[in-house]
């Protein structure tokens, strides 16, 4: 009895600390000693995967990509992975964003995947004629509302750098939202997919496919069962499934991407706040008990 | 009139959206297209009024040294580093020098190039850019080539350019390469690289510590529902990572299922509640019942 006492005090006094230090151990150490737990992409991904791979070759492909420095490490793994699926389908890509905090991010990723081969047998894409970057403008919801009608209007005919519409091959013929075989969002909130199926998926009768936060995928999972998006991502755990699906496809090794590794940090942070959960009801209940 | 005027342009404003949706006339498109740009041009303004509101909540704070004036300069001069580093300097001076271009005849057919910064990269022929150094000069087929010279950090000018090599004949490119300012200039780029998004990304990496934190602490089966809540909490964390499946093989199959039927019920039930609250409060602002955004006076 009295050890059980002892026990019970020491869980009363139990510093959160020691909880910060678990977690930060959860983060640290699968990096270092990866489990390499096999992971089983979802249904949801898997149509992902399936959207951008039955793109006729050659397609051009809008990508609206919403993100920020905090939303960076769920959404960057999809963004590199969508990009060499795409670029191994020789679609020709259009790239935008509604959020001011995303253009240097974005830049940084097109000279990284898009100007760089990024695989084996991959080539350079020259902007223009492959991919443009059509920078970021304000407005939001306006923006995807203005560019579901016109994106020479909404962008003041010209792309990010200054080159006008007419001088960029890449942009001949697509217009308008509708004129894209399918737009991929990769969206850390809002502005960004929710407001694309409310303003303009059901309008101009789009096919989308969307990369979200975490958090946002309880958002979203109805959009995905009403089929106004035809594949959705959510969250590191669906953007590393994807990775691993392009990986395989691109023939490269799964376990080597970064969404991948993370997995690992995910499976023991997970399990360290469920630890936390128990041992915090665990205090409450013997006090409560006492 | 100061209040009629404002209640009739939102009257016409929202009327007109509203019609636009069921009228596929060019003309009206033309027009809601306009429209559409009046709002985006309305919502860059916004960006200067806030500018002027943080200036008008932050300097009163900081003359009069009032609790935390510190965080208001820090602030302040963020904010002032960010809006100088964003103008494009650049596009002020004097247009760039352009790349000079000179051919010899060598009897051997060839490309010699250089720039002037030495940290410059280059691609021949869409091939993966290599570093440039003080030059690079190499035999090549008499023909047309693609010639792009960049500097492997952003907020450099680069070049991407065609030019045609005639047999016998070396041809010198010298490019020039500036630092550019503005959006997608260095120190703009820097500013955002080696402040902003680190500091951005550690408050969003701090959430895994507070979110522990607030499990330990907060999370209590104190009643059905609550308990309901946590036994489902804890089944989609596990469901949802790999080691959920190897624990046991049904727990991914029951986090999807909790997922895909109770969450979505609710959430469905929340977003249409919400939209038919939306739709309401638009036509109460279109028909001028709804008065508030107007202001008291």
């Amino acid at each position: 009895m009295a050890a059980r006492n002892a026990l019970l005090g020491f869980l009363e006094r139990f510093d959160r600390r020691w909880i910060f230090l678990a977690m930060g151990l959860a983060i640290v150490l699968p990096l270092l000693y990866p489990l390499g737990l096999p992971a089983d992409p979802s249904p949801m991904v898997k149509a992902v995967f399936y959207a951008i791979d039955d793109l006729p070759a050659g397609s051009t492909v809008l990508v609206s990509v919403d993100v920020d420095p905090a939303s960076r490490p769920e959404l960057e793994p999809f963004f590199h992975a969508a990009v060499r699926h795409l670029k191994k389908k020789g679609c020709k890509l259009v790239f935008l964003t509604l959020w001011y905090q995303a253009p240097p991010l974005v830049e940084h990723w097109i000279k990284d995947d898009v100007e760089s081969a990024s695989f084996p047998g991959d080539r350079p894409y020259r902007s223009g004629e492959d991919y443009v970057w059509l920078g970021f403008r304000e407005g939001k919801a306006v923006v995807i509302a203005g560019i579901g009608q016109d994106l020479a209007a909404t962008f003041n005919g010209q792309d990010a750098a200054g080159t006008p519409f007419a001088e960029l091959p890449v942009l001949r013929g697509f217009a308008r939202l509708a004129d894209f075989p399918l737009i991929v969002l990769v969206s850390a909130g809002a502005p960004g997919a929710k407001e694309y199926v409310q303003l303009v998926q059901s309008r101009y009768n789009l096919k989308i496919v969307a990369a979200s936060t975490a958090v946002s995928l309880t958002d979203l999972t109805p959009y995905y069962q009403s089929g106004q998006l035809l594949g959705l991502a959510g969250g590191m755990v669906d953007t590393a499934e994807y990775e691993i699906l392009v990986a395989r496809f691109l023939g490269l090794d799964p376990k080597e991407g970064v969404g991948a590794k993370a997995l690992d940090v995910l499976n023991i942070g997970h399990l360290v706040v469920i630890f936390a959960i128990v041992l915090g009801n665990v205090i409450y209940f013997a006090g409560r008990r006492r | 009139m100061k209040k009629q005027l404002p209640l009739l342009i939102g009257f016409l404003a929202g009327s007109f959206a509203i019609a636009e949706f069921y009228i596929p006339a060019g003309i009206v498109r033309d027009i809601q297209s306009k429209l559409l740009e009046f709002a985006s041009v309305l919502a860059a303004a916004a960006f200067v009024l806030g500018g002027i509101n943080v200036i008008q909540v932050n300097l009163p704070i900081i003359l009069h040294r009032r609790p935390d004036w510190q965080y208001k300069v820090v602030l302040m001069l963020g904010a002032a580093a960010m809006l100088l580093a964003g103008i494009e300097w650049h596009s002020l001076a004097a247009a760039p020098a352009p790349t000079q271009v000179t051919e010899r005849p060598t009897g051997t057919t060839a490309l010699a190039i250089s720039a002037s910064r030495d940290d410059a990269e280059l691609s021949v022929d869409n091939k993966p850019f290599v570093p440039l150094g003080s030059g690079w000069r190499e035999p090549v087929a008499p023909g047309a080539h693609n010639v792009a010279v960049r500097i492997p950090q952003p907020g450099y000018s680069a070049i991407a350019m065609p030019i045609t090599v005639r047999a016998g004949m070396e041809l010198t490119l010298r490019v020039p390469v500036r630092m550019l300012w503005g959006p997608s200039g260095r120190v703009y780029t820097w500013m955002y690289d080696h402040v902003f998004g680190p500091c951005n990304a550690t408050m969003f990496a701090l959430l895994s510590f507070f979110i522990a934190s607030a499990a330990f602490r907060a999370f209590r089966a104190r009643n059905l529902d609550a308990a309901l809540l946590l036994g489902a909490a804890i089944i989609i964390m596990l469901g949802r990572v790999p080691i959920g499946r190897a624990i046991a093989g049904w727990l991914p199959a029951l986090s999807d299922w909790i997922i895909d039927i109770p969450n979505n019920a609710g959430r469905r039930a929340i977003m249409m509640g919400a939209a038919i609250g939306a739709v309401a409060t638009s036509l109460r602002v279109i028909l001028g019942l709804e008065r508030s955004h107007l202001g008291r006076d």
